[in-house]
Parts: structure tokens; C-alpha cells; sequence
């Protein structure tokens, strides 16, 4: 362990102010003080400081430098790093409420290298305690607004930060909250849409179960603004732990006044309940959503009208993902203004994703807009386990796309991402190594998006099963000339023709694999191969002459496949074989191998 | 009459008294991770050694305390050791045995496991 940690920001605000140079300063500083091996420099991201910039922070003690000249490197290193004494006059106090995540995280290298708006308390705070919400500034922005702000100020506000719907979609928050808040009607509806569904991903149960406080303000903040009185989360039964603490949540907010009748002695009145899914991935469409909790199937209905004018019960209704209501309190404690200092000239502030797959460092990571997938991939993740070769990221879960190594440089964005076939999602990022087969990943999410169909129109219903069976087909080594474009023509349709997301959506995985990895679709159908070795049909086990004959894979095959006498060379006789790998695993001769 | 921002302020000024009687300026702070992942991962068992140790008097002087995912998987489950004026330490994957041993040798004898921390 190192004894200091210094991180310098490399956001697009402080590198146009000079952050490089910085950095090559105080490495050589650090180097002609011999104090290479005590001192750590970690390269960030935006920290969301940029008015500060260029900025560096020094650990332990947090203490952040802003404005620094090459000058003030040298003074740093002397002063702060050699003689243990941080320099008052360059420090710049920070009161943003990302801080305190950082004071405790951020000396680490994969949180150093985030920006944590939404998440800003997760993993600080305990969950279950509303004093401990409180005393970090929580309900404050409530207050704030009923103190200071109208409706329309509020909207206002979420407008200027730039702030986009976190579910996926991108529809710019702002927007949606102003057309719910200029409806007229007796009755409105805030809806937290915290149906999370897609394989691997868990940010919204991670932001629930880290700080459920947040998302209620949030919620009660949206009420303010558009003039509604009732509120729901409507939240998967599956994350029993998710819905115990929002309770308690509700419970606590109830008690001091933060919900309820006359909140904090004002003349709003908002209050919240929990509604439960029962889990199909459907029900995370907003419409399907609304029948859910109207008592109704779960099946989407055409749009418009959107909810904001008619959704629950025919109300105006706002429904927003869980992670853009969570943003909301700090777009209004510390300004839309700052919001949108963050990110990219679309995009702005944050993104939550949860890094999974062939990645050395798993978990929930939260980075400014505009972050390239090669820094989230290499810088944060770790790079890929056991040397193996990048092949792809997949964003977006089932909605989304397969991206190829020539797209790691693409910057996260709503725009870039559909642009380079992909789309944001709500969060899910697999990262793909050369041992799985594109074929079988894409067949994998329309297998899920198929299942989960609703059946209500014909293109989604019928069309991804077909496109299921062909996919089937050819990793089975059935696949026929022509399955490509069919699968192509087929995707097509039923982008275009569905009636709800998931429809439009479902082929993504099929279209960007074949797009960007057409060469292993061709070798299925034409060669009859799978290059990574996954199609068990595809794929024959042979013995090289490697092997001794100790007889250890002969033991170990579950079905009596491999033959042949001791200290000779065994063989495997492919009718028998299952291909479970299980000798490929034994073998300590790396005699036995794939083709 | 009382602004709600007014209202506010006293709210959070008892809520920091509150935190405060319940010994947060102890001289070590100990936060496990309770999400549902850290959970399966064990941390239900690490929270019990803690807390045990707490109960029996074995530590004194600690503030207790859960906490939700901060989002390092793979490390899970996770606890901070916080010592007022020190770096936070983070510890990755403790287990039970692990657990014990950071009562032991950190917070009774001022060692950081420097084997286990997240860095």
C-alpha cells in the first residue's frame, strides 16, 4: 500500500486547462524525489469539479487542490507529500453532495476513477436509518423547493440540468415533467418505474437497497412539480430486501413529516405506496406497467396518449426510472447548472451501469457521460481475466447490441451508442472474450426477449420465435444459406412493426452480432464451425498425441466415451460424446482439444 | 411560522444528535455491507462477528453500522474500518475467520491487513 494517493482529473474541462502537463510535472517531481514507491497517481475522470480546474486530490485527508499551476505541483509535492503539510492556500472546499462518497472511497483506484451522482450515498449510509440520510443534507431539497421554488421553477430546474430518463429511452426529464405538469386534471400520478428486468443488471435494486431516501424525495419533488398528490413504486416482488427497506423508508419519511399531509408544515400534500410485479420484463414498459398496478394484464397499449395525459386510472401521469429520480435532489441542492457541467453536450450528468462478464473487477460503477467504453473496460474494470482477447461489450441487455473492439473509443452517450448500434439501456454492460460465440450470445437474449413477449402483437410474438428457431438452427450446426438474411429481413419487421419496446427492440442482439460479427455466423452455417468452441454440436473433442494414457480422462467422462489401454494414447469416440468438457478440465497433458 | 427549510435544519441538527448518542465519535467506525449481493455473499455472518464482539463487551469504543453496495462485486462482502484522523481502510472478501482476525489485529492492535484491502 501506498502512502499517499494522488488523483488528478482528466476530464475534458481540466485537460483544456493544462491536467497533462500536470501529470507529467509531478510524475517527474515525484521521481527526482525518489518517492515513486509511496506515491500513487491515479488518473480520473471528470470529478465534477470543472470550474476548480485543473484539479488534483490528495489522500488520506481529501484534501482537493484546485486552480494549480505547474508551480503549485512542486509545492504540493515538497510541502504536502515530503513534509506532511497541506497547503491551506491552494485547497479548495467542495460542498457538493458527491463528496462524501469520495472521502471514504476514493483513494481506491476503481471508485477513484468514478463520479457518483446517483449513487452519491450507496454503501456510505445505512439503508435502514433516515437520521443518517438527513444528516447528509437529505430532504433538504424538498424543503428547499417548497420554501423557495414554484412548480414551474422546479421544472425549470430539471430542465436546465439536461437531466435524460435513466430507464433507457433518454427522453429528456425536463420535458416530460412539464407536459405532465401542464395537464389539468383532479388527480396526477408519480410513478417510480424500479421494475428492473434485464439479465445482469441490478442498479436500481443497488441504489434502492444502498439509499432508499433519495428515490422518495425525488419522487416527492416530482409531485411538487406537477401538481400530483399520490405516488407509487412499482417494484419487482423478486428484491424482497429492495421492497423491506423502501417500506421502512416510507414508514420514517411518514413520521417526520416528509410525506404525508402538509409536508414540513407547507400546503403539499404527497404520500407513497408500493406496488408489486410480478416479474415479467414487459412490465418495465410504462404502459404495460400502468395495467400492471391498474389490476390489469401487463400488456402495453399503442401511444399516444402518453402518460403524461392519460395514464394511470386516465390520469396524467409521471413515470420516471428509478436512477432519474435519485439524480433529482442534487439537481436542486447543487443546481441544474453544475448537472450540466457534467457529461457531454447531449448527455449530461451520470450513468449507472453494472459491469459484468469477462471482467477482472465486477460491480455497479456510476461515470460521467461521455467516459469511453476503453476507460470503463481497462481503467475501471480491470481489463479482461487470464489474458484472454476482448471481443466485445454488449450494453443495453436484451435491447441492446454487441460492440466490437473498433467501438471501444466510442464515448457513452445516448447518441453515440445508438449510433454505433448499440443503445444505453438502463445500464447492463457484459464484456464478451474470444471463448464465447456471437451466435450463441444473440441467441441467448431473443431466447429471454421471446419468452418474456407479451403475445399481444403478432411481430413480436410470432417473429421472435421464428427468429428464435433459426438461431437454433444454425448453432446446431443445421443452419441453411440464406438464415442470415432472413434473420435480417425478420429483425427488421419486427423493430418496425411492434407494438411496444421490447418488440422494437428485441432483435438487436441478432442485427449488431450479425452487423459486426457476420464471419461467425457464416462459419456456422457454411463450415459448420464454431471458433470459440461453444456450439456443442460443432464442436468435436479429439486426443493429440500429448497424451500419455494415464487414464484420467477415461475416469472422468460421465458417459464411457473415451477408450484405450494404459500408457497408450486414449481416443474419444464422438457418437458417445457429449461434449461436457469435463476431460478437457482433467486432462494434464493439454492433451485433449477443441475443433 | 416555521419555513419547511427551517423545519429542515432542526430535523437534521436531531438527527445528528441522534447519530451522535449512538456513538459515532467512537474511536474506530466499522460499516459492513448489507445489500442483497453482500448478503449472499456471506456479510450476514460477518455483521453477527461484529456484533457479537460488540455485545460481549470484547469492543468497545465502536460504532456499528450497516450499509448498502457500494458496487465492488467480485470483492464482496465488504467492511470499512474507519479510525478518526486515518485513511478508511476497505477490506475485500472477509469472511467470518477474516472478520475476527481485522478485530484482533486492526482494531485492537492498530495493524492494517494490508493483504485484504481493496486499493
Amino acid at each position: 500500500m501506498k502512502e499517499f494517493i494522488i488523483t488528478i482529473c482528466n476530464g475534458t474541462t481540466c485537460v483544456n486547462k493544462g491536467a497533462h502537463r500536470l501529470q507529467e510535472v509531478l510524475k517527474e517531481k515525484l521521481e527526482k524525489a525518489g518517492l515513486t514507491e509511496k506515491v500513487k497517481i491515479n488518473i480520473s475522470g471528470c470529478l465534477g469539479m470543472c470550474d476548480k480546474g485543473p484539479m488534483m486530490i490528495v489522500y488520506p485527508g481529501y484534501t482537493i487542490y484546485g486552480g494549480i499551476t505547474e508551480e503549485d505541483v512542486s509545492e504540493i509535492v515538497e510541502e504536502h507529500i515530503i513534509n506532511n503539510r497541506p497547503i491551506a492556500r491552494l485547497a479548495v472546499q467542495e460542498e457538493k453532495l458527491f463528496n462524501r462518497f469520495f472521502r471514504i472511497f476514493g483513494d481506491t483506484e476503481f471508485f477513484g476513477k468514478q463520479l457518483r451522482i446517483a449513487l452519491r450515498n450507496c454503501g456510505i449510509i445505512d439503508p435502514e436509518n433516515i437520521d443518517d440520510y438527513i444528516a447528509l443534507r437529505g430532504y433538504e431539497a424538498l424543503a428547499e423547493i417548497l420554501t423557495n421554488k414554484t412548480p414551474q421553477e422546479v421544472v425549470d430546474e430539471v430542465k436546465k440540468s439536461g437531466l435524460r430518463g435513466r430507464g433507457g429511452g433518454g427522453f429528456p426529464t425536463g420535458t416530460k415533467w412539464q407536459f405532465t405538469a401542464n395537464e389539468e386534471s383532479d388527480l396526477k400520478y408519480v410513478v417510480c418505474n424500479a421494475d428492473e428486468g434485464d439479465p445482469g443488471a441490478f442498479m436500481d435494486r443497488s441504489a434502492i437497497e444502498g439509499d432508499p431516501h433519495t428515490v422518495l424525495e425525488g419522487m416527492a419533488i416530482g409531485g411538487y412539480a406537477i401538481g400530483a398528490s399520490k405516488g407509487i413504486v412499482y417494484i419487482r416482488a423478486e428484491y424482497p430486501l429492495a421492497i423491506k427497506r423502501l417500506e421502512k423508508a416510507i414508514k420514517a419519511a411518514r413520521e417526520n413529516d416528509f410525506l404525508g399531509k402538509n409536508i414540513l408544515g407547507s400546503d403539499f400534500s404527497f404520500d407513497i405506496e408500493i406496488r408489486l410485479g410480478a416479474g415479467a420484463f414487459v412490465c418495465g414498459e410504462e404502459t404495460a406497467l400502468i395495467h400492471s398496478i391498474e389490476g390489469r394484464r401487463g400488456t402495453p397499449r399503442p401511444r399516444p396518449p402518453y402518460p403524461a395525459v392519460s395514464g394511470l386510472f386516465g390520469k396524467p401521469t409521471l413515470i420516471n426510472n428509478v436512477e432519474t429520480f435519485a439524480n433529482i435532489p442534487v439537481i436542486i441542492l447543487d443546481g441544474g447548472g453544475w448537472f450540466s457541467t457534467v457529461g457531454t453536450e447531449k448527455s449530461k450528468g451520470t450513468k449507472v451501469f453494472a459491469l459484468a462478464g469477462k471482467i477482472h473487477n465486477t460491480g455497479l460503477i456510476e461515470v460521467p457521460m461521455g467516459t469511453t467504453l476503453r476507460e470503463i473496460v481497462y481503467d475501471i474494470g480491470g481489463g479482461l481475466p487470464n489474458g484472454k482477447e476482448f471481443k466485445a461489450i454488449q450494453t443495453g441487455g436484451p435491447s441492446g447490441g454487441c460492440l466490437p473492439v473498433e467501438y471501444l473509443d466510442t464515448p457513452i452517450d445516448y447518441e453515440s451508442l445508438a449510433k454505433a448500434g448499440s443503445i444505453m439501456g438502463s445500464g447492463g454492460m457484459i464484456v464478451i472474450d474470444e471463448d464465447s460465440c456471437m451466435v450463441d450470445i444473440a441467441k441467448f437474449f431473443l431466447q429471454f426477449t421471446q419468452d418474456e413477449s407479451c403475445g399481444k402483437c403478432t411481430p413480436c410474438r410470432e417473429g421472435t420465435k421464428r427468429m428464435f428457431e433459426i438461431l437454433t438452427r444454425i448453432t446446431e450446426g443445421k443452419g441453411k444459406a440464406g438464415d442470415i438474411e432472413k434473420l435480417e429481413r425478420l429483425g427488421n419487421m419486427i423493430k418496425k412493426a411492434s407494438l411496444c419496446g421490447l418488440g422494437q427492440s428485441a432483435p438487436n442482439p441478432v442485427l449488431s452480432t450479425i452487423k459486426n460479427f457476420r464471419e461467425e455466423y457464416e462459419e456456422h452455417i457454411n463450415e459448420k464451425k464454431c471458433r470459440a468452441g461453444v456450439c456443442k454440436a460443432l464442436v468435436g473433442y479429439t486426443i493429440t498425441d500429448n497424451c500419455v494414457g494415464c487414464g484420467a480422462c477415461k475416469r472422468v467422462c460421465p458417459v464411457g466415451a473415451i477408450e484405450g489401454t494404459k500408457k497408450e494414447k486414449h481416443i474419444i469416440d464422438s457418437n458417445k460424446c457429449i461434449k461436457c468438457g469435463a476431460c478437457i478440465d482433467t486432462c494434464k497433458f493439454n492433451a485433449i482439444v477443441k475443433s | 411560522m416555521t419555513t419547511p427549510l427551517e423545519a429542515i435544519k432542526k430535523k437534521r441538527a436531531e438527527s445528528v444528535n441522534r447519530i451522535l448518542e449512538k456513538g459515532y465519535l467512537a474511536d474506530f467506525r466499522v460499516y459492513v455491507g448489507m445489500a442483497t449481493c453482500e448478503i449472499a455473499a456471506g456479510s450476514a455472518d460477518v455483521m453477527k462477528v461484529f456484533v457479537d464482539a460488540i455485545n460481549s463487551k470484547e469492543l468497545t469504543n465502536v460504532y456499528l453500522s450497516q450499509k448498502g453496495c457500494a458496487g465492488r462485486c467480485n470483492l464482496e462482502p465488504t467492511v470499512e474500518v474507519v479510525e478518526s484522523g486515518k485513511s478508511p481502510v476497505k477490506y475485500g472478501k472477509v469472511t467470518q475467520e477474516r472478520a475476527k482476525e481485522i478485530i484482533e489485529r486492526h482494531i485492537k492492535n492498530g495493524e492494517v491487513i494490508k493483504d485484504w484491502v481493496i486499493d
